[in-house]
């Protein structure tokens, strides 16, 4: 029970590390929604205001 | 980060103004409308909350009646919080935030009032109602009846279309992390909720309490974590107006804690009957859980860098950043105290509610009054006092820092009792002052709950408020986000990671699933075979009336004061027993483990203590047991101990059948080592050498069986010694007695009304030291004094010396003649050796199958009167009948003359 959890997680975890490391666009890819969530609370927030972006 | 920024900017500017179309609409009155449900919902369960812990202190306060009796005000307050507060607030915040991730509204605005009006009206209000009428699921964060959690699984299925939809319709590739939070909790959660209420009622005892262990964490973990994550995720970025710190982080800390939560549940159940590979799966999730807390926390903590000012002055991004700390630090405890070591000494204490709290109201709450009050300053028309809110927060932080302190430190302190042989009342006394302080700390809880709630009331409106810029102020280290867009479609379309999202969500159902196979099917199979082995064959089912005691003792919250399961661990063994197997809970529907000790384990109540001390207990436990705080339950009984209503009858014929099985089986008899099995024992063994190779022949909580090896102890010769020794022996006679031998000693204490036999009055008699030694080890077997051996010898030995002192003066020298003792010997021959013995050693041929026993009056010598008051009407409750009918008042007079003769060392006397 212990080895099977403890390897399925350390095997997902070094996967993912590894993809990151590797692979310049993933980094872009997986940061890119902290950008569109501000840009888009922006636009709320303009609305409100009654001002335009 | 910003690097990452600038080059996605210019490439993406265009593909941006195509996708920014018209802004989705929000649904600022339901918003509204589960503000205000939280708010109600939240004052009226933390109300249910004081009531509790009030009754701590003060047991009778507002406790005439089933309604408000502690265990129902205790389901309610958990449930209150759960689906009330906590439900209402995240749907708020569901309603603010799905239409800004999603760029799309919530589905239909119809079926989110349906929505509103299911989750209060058909989930909370009755759910509270029936919980209090006696309708209730004796179950962990599972207490609202099945019914209702029909109503809760439709209120699930109905936040998928509203708010999930959304998402499914929108890229999930440009998802941000509070949305998949939002999607993982209400899809596991529905998928989890119905396992957790249901599979209990199905599958009995310890395989049961392996579902209601997942489900435990489950509501912490895919209910409460991710929906307060959420909004952490979001009300820092959008107050602080600069991105987190890492996605990447964040999204591998959203699948770390999907994956590792569900494997938690066992943790809550650690030395216990569950197959051992569960156990210590559970205990290695819990250790892979703090470490994915610390990433996400870091993460959090990282996106403030350099926002200490924010933090400061925005109360709302205050409150959220307090939340942030308390999930670190609970959540660290929490993966501690699933540890063997700390857990076999804080399991079922104080310390797990100080947990709880710390949890319940320092993350999540916190977390989720943040999220209200920020979106709260930004919904039109409203109105927001920033003053209050910061009364509010610091109301909150000092009346929780206080109660988690207070309830860890009571923790400690019960731990360090339980550990010791000392008698359980001692652990209630000892936390006594602490039980007091918790019921002040929810004081100011309520207070900045109330002063929270009134900030939203009182103050500016929002159109005021933003045009002074008061609430909400930008900060000067602003990214340039406005430049940076969604990623380009080229990094979109390049294949594979298009479907990443749905290779890590099946990965997520996939662990999801895991944690039911390895904690609940497996180990249920395994069960299943060993109980097949072991369990004897004439095991005996609870009859009908023990069934509804049953259902009865679990409306009343019985199992949240008394575990019914003996773990493998000297202390618990030593106390109360050997430890529970499997096969003894195997017609236990729902299993009543319970995770929560205020008073004993019940396990082995099976021919514990007499019906007439169980009743007037039950009636009002301080009637027998004076700092007792369990709850009293008049509602069972027709006015007096004496008179149970059906329902007492059945709740004792239920207490009184625990531990029958085993009793009668024999199993304790046959060798415990040789087919017992398994790795739970292999473990105690192990790690608690004296747990299960020490036979728990008398545990502390037994009475009965009768120890030769009782001391006889003395009180002391000096006459200085002695009175210190009376003296706190009236104390400790107090304290332990009184109830039922009344303040004097006279057997007339306020329980005594309703024990049958009565107290023995005990300035009727004199007792020889040996007697008074051997009732306070062994108790007396057929009446409800109970043993008193787990107190220290010198508290026993003042207590010798207390009742000592009891006894009258010597009377003037008897005036008895030979002739009236010859004709008492001859009487007493005739007609009271067949119990009492020839001697009167209370050894006659009958005297075995008598209890009480007969007396030996040898040892006891009592007043002329209280030797003719016997005679004249019999001991009611004993074999000893009135002779009024049979002898004359010569005799009678011949035999009381007698009797009291006897008293002394059998040898002198025997001539007589």
């Amino acid at each position: 029970m212990i080895n099977l959890i403890v390897i399925a997680i350390s095997a997902i975890m070094f996967a993912v590390l590894l993809v990151w490391w590797r692979w310049p666009a993933f980094r872009v890819w997986i940061e890119a929604p902290k950008y569109s969530m501000l840009r888009q609370e922006r636009r709320f927030d303009d609305q409100q205001t009654g001002s335009s972006s | 980060m910003t690097t990452v920024a600038q080059n996605l900017s210019a490439q993406n500017k265009r593909s941006n103004t195509q996708r920014e179309g018209a802004l989705p609409s929000i649904e600022y009155d339901l918003i509204r409308a589960h503000v205000f449900a939280s708010l109600v919902t939240l004052v009226i369960s933390v109300l249910f909350g004081i009531l509790v812990a009030t009754k701590f202190t003060f047991p009778e306060f507002v406790g005439g009646h089933g309604w408000l009796t502690w265990g129902r005000l205790r389901y309610n307050h958990t449930q209150g919080i759960f689906f009330g507060w906590l439900g209402n607030a995240f749907l708020a915040f569901f309603y603010y935030v799905v239409p800004r991730l999603a760029s799309r509204p919530v589905l239909s605005r119809r079926l989110g009032w349906l929505l509103f009006v299911i989750w209060n009206f058909a989930v909370v209000l009755p759910g509270w109602v029936l919980v209090a009428a006696g309708f209730s699921q004796p179950l962990e964060w599972a207490e609202f009846p099945l019914v209702v959690d029909a109503f809760v699984v439709v209120a699930f299925i109905l936040m998928v279309f509203e708010f999930v939809l959304p998402f499914l319709k929108a890229r999930l590739s440009d998802l941000y992390v509070s949305g998949w939070y939002i999607i993982g909790g209400i899809i596991f959660t529905m998928l989890a909720y119905p396992v957790g209420n249901l599979v209990p009622e199905l599958v009995p005892g310890a395989r049961g309490a392996a579902f209601s262990g997942l489900w435990i964490h489950d509501a912490v973990g895919l209910f409460v974590t991710p929906f307060a994550a959420a909004i952490a995720y979001y009300v820092i970025p959008a107050t602080t107006r600069r991105p987190i710190f890492s996605h990447f982080l964040s999204m591998v800390g959203f699948w770390l804690l999907f994956f590792t939560y569900p494997l938690n549940g066992t943790h809550h159940y650690v030395y216990s009957a569950i197959p051992m590979a569960a156990q210590k799966g559970a205990i290695v999730a819990s250790a892979y859980l703090g470490m994915a807390v610390i990433l996400v926390v870091t993460n959090w903590l990282l996106s403030l860098r350099g926002s200490s000012g924010t933090v400061s002055k925005d109360v709302p991004l205050r409150f959220v950043w307090f939340g942030v700390i308390s999930y670190l630090l609970v959540s660290l405890q929490g993966s501690v105290q699933a540890l063997m070591p700390v857990n076999r000494f804080i399991h079922f204490t104080d310390w797990v509610i100080g947990h709880s709290h710390l949890a319940m109201i320092g993350f999540a709450s916190f977390i989720a009054l943040g999220g209200i009050a920020h979106l709260w300053q930004r919904i039109p028309g409203t109105r927001y006092n920033e003053r209050l809110m910061n009364w509010s927060f610091w109301l909150l932080a000092a009346g929780l820092t206080l109660m988690v302190a207070d309830l860890t430190i009571a923790g400690l302190v019960e731990a360090q009792v339980w550990q010791s042989s000392a008698p359980w009342i001692d652990s209630v006394r000892a936390v006594g002052s602490y039980w007091l302080v918790r019921t002040l700390s929810g004081l100011p809880i309520l207070a900045g709950f109330v002063l929270f709630w009134t900030s939203l009331v009182t103050g500016p409106r929002l159109s005021e408020a933003i045009a002074s810029g008061t609430s909400r102020e930008a900060s000067e280290n602003v990214v340039a986000f406005e430049n940076v867009s969604p990623v380009s479609d080229k990094l979109n379309s390049t294949g594979w990671l298009s479907y990443a999202h749905v290779v890590a969500f099946g990965a997520g159902v996939g662990f999801f699933a895991l944690s039911f196979l390895v904690l609940a099917i497996l180990p249920g199979r395994e069960l299943e075979d060993e109980i097949k082995q072991v369990a004897p064959v004439t095991m005996p089912t609870l009859t009908a009336s023990e069934q509804r005691g049953r259902v009865i003792y679990g409306r009343e919250g019985c199992a949240y004061c008394h575990t019914q399961q003996i773990r493998s661990l000297a202390a618990d063994v030593r106390r109360f027993g050997a430890p529970t197997e499997p096969w003894e809970t195997k017609y236990d529907y729902p299993q009543l483990w319970g995770t929560r000790r205020i008073g004993p384990d019940l396990s082995r109540e099976f021919n514990l203590r007499p019906r007439d001390w169980q009743f007037t207990h039950l009636y009002n436990p301080r009637l027998v047991v004076r700092d007792s705080v369990m709850p009293p339950y008049p509602w069972l009984f027709d006015g007096s101990p004496n008179q149970p209503t059906q329902e007492g009858l059945d709740v004792l014929a239920y207490i009184q059948s625990l531990g029958r099985a085993r009793e009668l089986s024999g199993f304790d008899r046959q060798t415990l080592a040789s087919t017992v099995r398994s790795d739970t024992s292999e473990m105690a063994m192990t790690s608690e050498p004296s747990a299960r190779a020490t036979p728990p022949a008398i545990p502390i909580a037994m009475m009965g069986g009768y120890s030769l090896s009782a001391p006889v102890l003395h009180p002391a010769s000096d006459p200085d010694d002695l009175e210190e020794e009376v003296s706190r022996g009236g104390l400790l006679f107090a304290g332990n007695c009184a109830s039922c031998h009344g303040p004097a000693g006279r057997g007339d204490g306020k329980a005594s009304a309703s024990l049958l036999p009565r107290p023995a009055n005990l300035a009727a008699a004199r007792f020889s030291d040996e007697r008074l030694s051997s009732v306070l080890w062994n108790g007396v077997a057929g009446s409800a004094m109970p043993p008193w051996r787990q107190l220290p010898t010198e508290d026993l030995r003042a207590l010798v010396a207390y009742v000592d002192s009891l006894h009258l003066p010597v009377a003037a020298p008897s005036t008895q003649d030979s002739t009236n003792l010859n004709v008492g010997k001859f009487l007493f021959a005739a007609n009271c050796a067949s119990c009492h013995g020839d001697a009167g050693e209370g050894n006659g041929p009958a005297a075995g199958a008598l209890a009480p026993s007969p007396t030996n009056f040898h040892l006891k010598k009592p007043t002329q009167e209280r030797a003719w008051d016997v005679l004249e009407n019999g001991v009611p409750g004993t074999a000893m009948p009135p002779w009024r009918s049979q002898l004359t008042a010569d005799e009678r007079r011949a035999l009381v003359e007698f009797v009291r003769s006897l008293y002394g060392p059998s040898q002198e006397n025997s001539g007589q």
